[in-house]
């Protein structure tokens, strides 16, 4: 599944970048950015504008949905697909009012990066 | 689960020895549960009458359920119900204390009686318990002013650490007036109409072991993935109890995890020891996060 595909990971546990880091590279991903929160996240997409975003929501200093909100600012057809523990009906429906592009609920199988690799894929904008 | 209970209970009334809990609890996973054992505790057979049907297989190559069809001890719906019942988990400790002859199956029926009888369990509370209900364990665990405190919480908390650490757990609320103090905390803070402040603490080994199983890499000093590692485990149990609340109709939230080393938490805490296979860690929570205060390396930090 060897693709064009740059994906900016977002997350505060080193834990869950090194996991995601390894079941993106196992899928193929071209490039894989890090942000350990969500101002360094901003940052990222300033600098390199990811294809594909994954946001955790409980981080310190700017939170998921903050930094999602300036992100879709910044790049309105920015993908950002949450990934978090926490998929309450509020954070669920402040993060798809907030323009989110998906959601995955932790922890992170790896079907889970597969479906959205290939929604994100089959969308067309990205160069296979 | 019941298996660790019962066991610690037997272990409790000097019934067995820790030395022979530790040895069964490690045969049980390699015990295939005997016809005999369950129909004793179904009230089906006698341990006299098991006994003679033993005799008899020594004597001839026939199974347990038609030795005891022909002796008029049982009826084929009575064996029908035995094997559905033959993978039932409680049944492996007697099955494992049989076998290795620290009791025999009378001894254990009675132990299994009296712990019905000092526990106030009904017929069909100690049939949940005995199928290894986590909720009916918990229910059992803590005192009534908790249980509709923290009763969703640690059932849920102590799932997640048989799924995702050792499934060899048994918990105890433990009365000490002061929390024992480890060298590692993970805390976290659920805010919103239902607050709860949770927390693991654990020694340098336990910590590692949490932080291996749960990372699914063996793990060898606690740097930042080891930490990274036993927060995420933390918060994700609490993300699910958020979702789960959710559910009920309770909106929470919560803060990011934090990680202190040699840190002393005080406040109103309930202390539930975890006593798992590699070892104790404790899970602390307090509906009252606001009055609990954790001291790290000189200074005080307002949760």
């Amino acid at each position: 599944m060897e693709n064009n595909l740059r994906v900016l990971i977002c997350d505060d546990s080193i834990l869950i970048r090194k996991k995601l880091r390894e079941t993106l590279e196992m899928f193929g991903c071209k490039e894989i950015l890090e942000a350990e929160n969500g101002n360094v996240a901003v940052e990222v997409v300033k600098a390199s504008n990811p294809d594909l975003i994954l946001m955790d929501i409980v981080m310190p200093d700017k939170d998921g949905i903050e930094a999602l909100k300036e992100i879709k600012e910044l790049q309105p057809n920015a993908k950002v697909v949450m990934a978090s523990s926490v998929g309450t009906n509020d954070l669920l429906k402040s993060a798809i009012k907030n323009g989110a592009y998906d959601f995955i609920q932790k922890p992170i199988s790896h079907d889970a990066v597969q479906n959205i690799l290939t929604k994100v894929l089959k969308e067309g904008s990205v160069n296979v | 689960m019941f298996s660790q209970y019962f066991g610690h209970y037997l272990l409790n009334h000097e019934l067995i020895t820790r030395e022979q809990l530790a040895d069964v609890l490690e045969y049980q996973k390699s015990v295939h549960v005997k016809f005999g054992v369950i129909a004793v505790d179904e009230d089906f057979m006698t341990p006299s009458q098991v006994e003679e049907v033993h005799e008899k297989q020594k004597q001839v190559d026939k199974r347990f359920g038609e030795i005891a069809i022909e002796l008029g001890y049982l009826s084929d719906d009575q064996v029908e119900v035995l094997i559905s019942k033959q993978k039932q988990k409680h049944l492996f400790l007697a099955q494992a204390l049989v076998d290795r002859g620290y009791m025999t199956i009378e001894q254990f029926s009675q132990a299994l009686n009296q712990y019905k009888k000092e526990n106030s369990l009904s017929d069909d509370q100690f049939e949940e318990l005995k199928s290894g209900s986590i909720e009916a364990l918990v229910e059992n665990l803590l005192v009534d002013d908790h249980k509709s405190i923290y009763g969703k919480y640690v059932t849920l908390f102590a799932k997640n650490v048989i799924r995702f650490i050792d499934d060899q757990v048994h918990l105890e609320v433990s009365n000490a007036e002061v929390v024992q103090q480890d060298k590692w905390l993970v805390h976290q803070e659920i805010l919103g109409e239902s607050p709860l402040f949770t927390a693991i603490t654990a020694n340098e080994e336990v910590f590692l072991h949490i932080a291996s199983k749960h990372a699914e890499e063996e793990l060898t000093e606690v740097d930042e993935l080891a930490k990274a590692s036993v927060s995420e485990f933390l918060n994700l149990t609490n993300g699910i109890y958020l979702v789960n609340m959710s559910n009920w109709g309770v909106e929470l939230n919560m803060k990011p995890q934090a990680i202190s080393e040699n840190a002393k938490v005080s406040g109103e805490l309930t202390c539930i020891k975890v006593h798992t296979s590699f070892g104790s860690f404790q899970l602390l929570l307090s509906n009252q996060p606001n009055n609990i205060s954790i001291v790290s390396s000189g200074s005080e930090l307002l949760v």
